[in-house]
């Protein structure tokens, strides 16, 4: 086999491994730190945090939405 | 007799998320097996042709990433469809498109040096993708500037919609300049042909749907990870405010 392809390969594998990892271990410690055991974020964390984190629609200008974040400029 | 446990339904997004992994890994190994052992050597480029398993779909799924990326950009630009996840799945996937168009140019340096006997050369196809990557580094940054969420994010999303710009020019650099690099093989635009057959033809057909499967799982991890450093910071928030209210209280 060619150096070339083996040096290419062994870059994009790895590369994506440890992207792939790291992403994985970021979201665990994530999730220990704010005391979410498993599953989608959001849902199933208690308290009112949950509800302002999560997919809510963001209102346009002069929105009425319960969650908003602010207005919008 | 005991039952087995049954799955919740907040388990499925899990569940769901690891069959996408782990098919994703077996189509990489299936892909890496078939390009590094089975597909036979090129006729002009010999061993050399096996980094074009890899390479192509890392160009492809840079494209694809940074399509996700301002098409959800649009979606919270728009005011009907505006909504933080379309953010943070625009953020999500660009992150994603770095990652891939840095591989992309790796890849890419690695067969151009014995191929044509430099790592880099300054030609409009690897300028432009070089430019390309450099646009979304740019995007990263813009979004971890400081600042009240919506202007932040909206000022992300133009952001993205001006760097995807450089998409079709990195796409029909080969055609519109003079380039050192090959026209697209698999699906010409100028003679509408495919220039690749057999073998060779699924292996990378295989590479392109297994690197699409890794990337949507990448990008579901980030996007994640994004939504709990938001309820992270709601909560920090919260934490601060009733500080607040407290030594308000008691002062």
């Amino acid at each position: 086999m060619n150096a070339y392809v083996e040096a290419g390969y062994v870059v994009v594998l790895g590369t994506l491994s440890i992207y792939g990892s790291t992403l994985v271990a970021r979201e665990r410690a994530a999730r220990r730190r704010l005391g979410v055991p498993a599953g989608p974020q959001g849902r199933d964390v208690p308290g009112k945090a949950q509800q302002e984190s999560g997919d809510v629609p963001v209102p346009g200008p002069g929105g009425s939405e319960e969650h908003d974040r602010g207005p919008v400029p | 007799m005991s039952t087995p446990p049954r799955t919740q339904p907040q388990d499925r997004p899990d569940l769901a998320l690891r069959v996408l992994g782990m098919t994703a890994l077996v189509g990489v190994v299936a892909t890496v097996w078939l390009g590094l052992f089975v597909t036979p050597p090129d006729e002009f480029m010999g061993n050399l042709v096996r980094l074009l398993y890899v390479h192509p779909p890392m160009a492809w799924v840079a494209f694809l990433a940074y399509g996700v990326a301002s098409l959800a950009s649009l979606l919270y630009l728009w005011p009907r469809t505006r909504a933080e996840h379309f953010d943070r799945l625009a953020g999500a996937s660009a992150e994603v498109g770095v990652v891939f168009t840095g591989l992309t140019l790796v890849s890419g340096s690695i067969w151009g040096r014995p191929t044509w006997g430099a790592w880099w050369v300054w030609d409009p196809l690897l300028t432009t993708t070089a430019l390309l990557f450099v646009l979304y580094l740019g995007y990263l940054a813009l979004r971890r500037v400081p600042g009240e969420f919506h202007v932040r994010a909206r000022r992300s999303a133009i952001g993205a919609l001006i760097a995807f710009v450089d998409v079709p020019i990195v796409y029909f650099s080969v055609e519109w300049w003079r380039s050192l690099h090959q026209a697209p093989t698999v699906l010409n635009p100028t003679t509408h042909k495919t220039y690749v057959h057999g073998s060779m033809a699924w292996t990378l057909l295989l590479g392109f749907v297994s690197f699409t499967l890794v990337y949507i799982w990448l990008m579901a991890h980030r996007y994640r990870l994004e939504k709990l450093h938001d309820l992270e910071e709601t909560q920090g928030l919260e934490a601060a405010l009733e500080e607040r209210r407290a030594e308000a209280v008691a002062g």
